[in-house]
């Protein structure tokens, strides 16, 4: 965690340097837009985040982790999948849910497929965005072409999981 | 001049108007209810822990946070997005996928600057490949959600790892799509998707 900030703040700093250097405004382009995004984003992201400890302790944390956990297999894969699928809503939400699910003994797997498919699927920008300004036949397109990704997206995280517990 | 700031100040009204709008408070109501039956089911001790713990982590994730949105931000200021398309190219090799990925990775900015975006591309006549590979890569591995969400919630270490799993499916995905043989009809883009 303390390196993943250094790293961060790192990169902060040669993004500021840098736009300072260029002179064209992009620093304070830039700048703007961060505030604009922090007061937009940070009130609610924090009452998510408190929220989720909250029903973490509440979720029965077995149930989760039988359906999501290291043992659920490819059961936990499909499910983390269909879980993923039916959240049309923003990323506040599912990454508290996430979190929660994490807490309550989650695999990496699963949440991997669960957040993959709900970038996927996410309804409501289907319904706000991608049939007004594409169409029908795109969605169509889409979804018979990326629609298995999160499974894929499972099948490699546990390829993943075995290179590294053999070496 | 005068004008000048009484429309800055509308703007930031606007946004503290956004910020703490209606899905605030309700965000707020959820986290004290569910705070509420905590404390109800699972007694004080549980409450207890579970806030500071949630504090811990809001201590933890606030740095994170802001240096993440500075990062976009300033990425977003350097990069324009109407400029990113250029790099698009028009063949129907792998190697088109691949640009168009990296591109998708790099356009910042929520949906409503990608799928603008997306309709120019399709209005601009780039092959259905380009199209499905560009909306998964942004979807799926957009850097800007990774660092404003993945690694704040989730920790480096999963972000990376998903972002690692998740990189050959924009392009899988753009690959089925080429060999799908449906009639694809875009919808015409209107003035405003081509103004952004």
């Amino acid at each position: 965690m303390g390196s993943a900030l250094i790293g961060f703040y790192s990169l902060l700093f040669i993004l500021l340097v840098y736009t300072y250097l260029r002179k064209d405004g992009s620093l304070t382009k830039g700048l703007n837009r961060a505030a604009e995004q922090i007061i937009k984003l940070v009130p609610r992201m924090l009452c998510a985040l408190i929220a989720a400890g909250f029903i973490a302790q509440l979720m029965p944390s077995e149930l989760i982790a039988s359906f999501l956990g290291a043992e659920s297999g490819a059961k936990g894969i499909v499910i983390a999948a269909m879980t993923g699928m039916l959240i049309p809503a923003g990323p506040v939400v599912v990454f508290t849910l996430a979190a929660i699910f994490a807490h309550a003994g989650a695999s990496v797997q699963s949440l991997i497929v669960f957040i993959t498919s709900w970038s996927i699927f996410a309804g409501h920008r289907i319904i706000i965005f991608e049939l007004p300004l594409l169409g029908k036949s795109f969605l169509k397109l889409r979804l018979l072409s990326a629609g298995l990704t999160p499974i894929l997206a499972g099948i490699f995280a546990i390829g993943l999981q075995l290179i590294f517990a053999k070496s | 001049m005068a004008k000048r700031m009484i429309e800055s100040k509308t703007a930031i009204g606007d946004l503290l108007a956004e910020g703490f709008g209606r899905s605030f408070w309700l965000f707020l109501l959820f986290a004290a209810v569910s705070g509420f039956v905590c404390y109800q089911v699972k007694g004080s001790v549980a409450f207890e822990y579970a806030l500071s713990r949630d504090l811990n982590l809001l201590a933890s994730t606030l740095p994170r946070i802001v240096a993440a949105v500075s990062i976009a931000g300033l990425i977003w200021a350097i990069l324009p997005t109407d400029k990113l398309t250029q790099y698009i190219g028009q063949d129907r090799g792998i190697k088109s996928l691949i640009v168009t990925m990296v591109v998708s990775i790099l356009t910042p900015g929520g949906p409503s600057a990608a799928y603008p975006l997306l309709a120019m591309l399709g209005a601009a006549g780039a092959d259905r490949g380009v199209l499905v590979t560009y909306i998964t890569g942004w979807s799926m591995l957009g850097l800007q959600r990774i660092l404003v969400w993945d690694i704040p919630f989730m920790g480096a270490e999963f972000s990376i790892t998903r972002f690692l799993v998740c990189l050959p499916l924009p392009i899988i995905a753009g690959l089925i799509a080429r060999k799908i043989p449906i009639k694809l009809s875009l919808n015409e883009p209107d003035n405003r998707a081509r103004g952004q």
